[in-house]
């Protein structure tokens, strides 16, 4: 029960969403330094493939952003990064709000049993 | 560890202070007169550098500005040489007020992401309560 595809999806969800919101803080960190690359977390394309397979395990994958530079040699875009950051916090809150679906479920199993 | 967020933007919260204190060490001092045969006032500027993977950023150094300064015509400065000079630090109040907004929005974005880091944390103890 507590290794079905929806357990091990949502698992992977929040991993990867934890590592994008480490990502995020980390280039908002960097903002003001010369000669930093912003980082970009991926794990949605390898996580619906997963799922896909009814496995729903994914690795998360961090790259650095090719995007242009400023004249400093960095690439933080502060708006972009700010954006990033609320939408993970909110996909982050929608996950574990799932995952505490999944549990309550199984609660109310065990309290009808 | 699933939440660095609020330890990485605390290192930048960090860097964004030091370096609001160097500017206005810098600009406090804008008009520290020294004798002619004496070091100016050196403007001071951090060297900082993005840590390993996601662990924020450090300030590595310190670099400080021209120590010649320029030279200025102040006779009645009790500082003055003979031909009435006094060393002035070569720093541009422009340049630091520029640099001091830089590192006041730095550091606004850096408490932002602590903030928000906090409404994870909040949700991920919420798994399991209802």
């Amino acid at each position: 029960m507590f290794d079905s595809v929806t357990f091990r999806a949502l698992d992977s969800a929040l991993d990867g969403l934890a590592a994008r919101q480490r990502a995020v803080a980390n280039n908002i960190a960097n903002v003001n330094t010369p000669g930093y690359q912003a980082q970009r977390v991926s794990f949605e394309d390898a996580l619906a493939a997963s799922v896909a397979r009814g496995d729903g395990r994914a690795d998360v994958s961090t790259a650095r952003s090719l995007e242009p530079t400023r004249e400093d040699g960095s690439n933080v875009n502060l708006d972009t990064e700010t954006l990033s950051n609320i939408d993970t916090v909110l996909r982050y809150q929608f996950a574990s709000n799932a995952m505490d679906g999944q549990f309550s479920s199984i609660r109310t199993a065990l309290r009808t049993a | 560890m699933t939440f660095d967020a609020i330890g990485i933007a605390g290192s930048s919260l960090a860097v964004h202070r030091k370096w609001l204190d160097a500017i206005s060490d810098n600009i406090a001092n804008i008009n520290t007169a020294r004798r002619t045969d004496e070091a100016a006032f050196q403007a001071r500027y951090l060297v900082v550098q993005a840590g390993e993977g996601t662990s924020g950023v450090y300030v590595e150094s310190d670099a400080y500005g021209s120590a010649e300064g320029r030279l200025a015509y102040d006779p009645t400065n009790p500082l003055a040489d003979a031909d009435g000079m006094v060393r002035m630090p070569d720093i541009d109040l422009a340049t630091q007020m520029s640099a001091l907004i830089m590192a006041q929005r730095g550091y606004q974005a850096n408490a932002a992401v602590v903030d928000r880091a906090r409404e994870s944390y909040l949700a991920a103890l919420q798994i399991g309560r209802s």
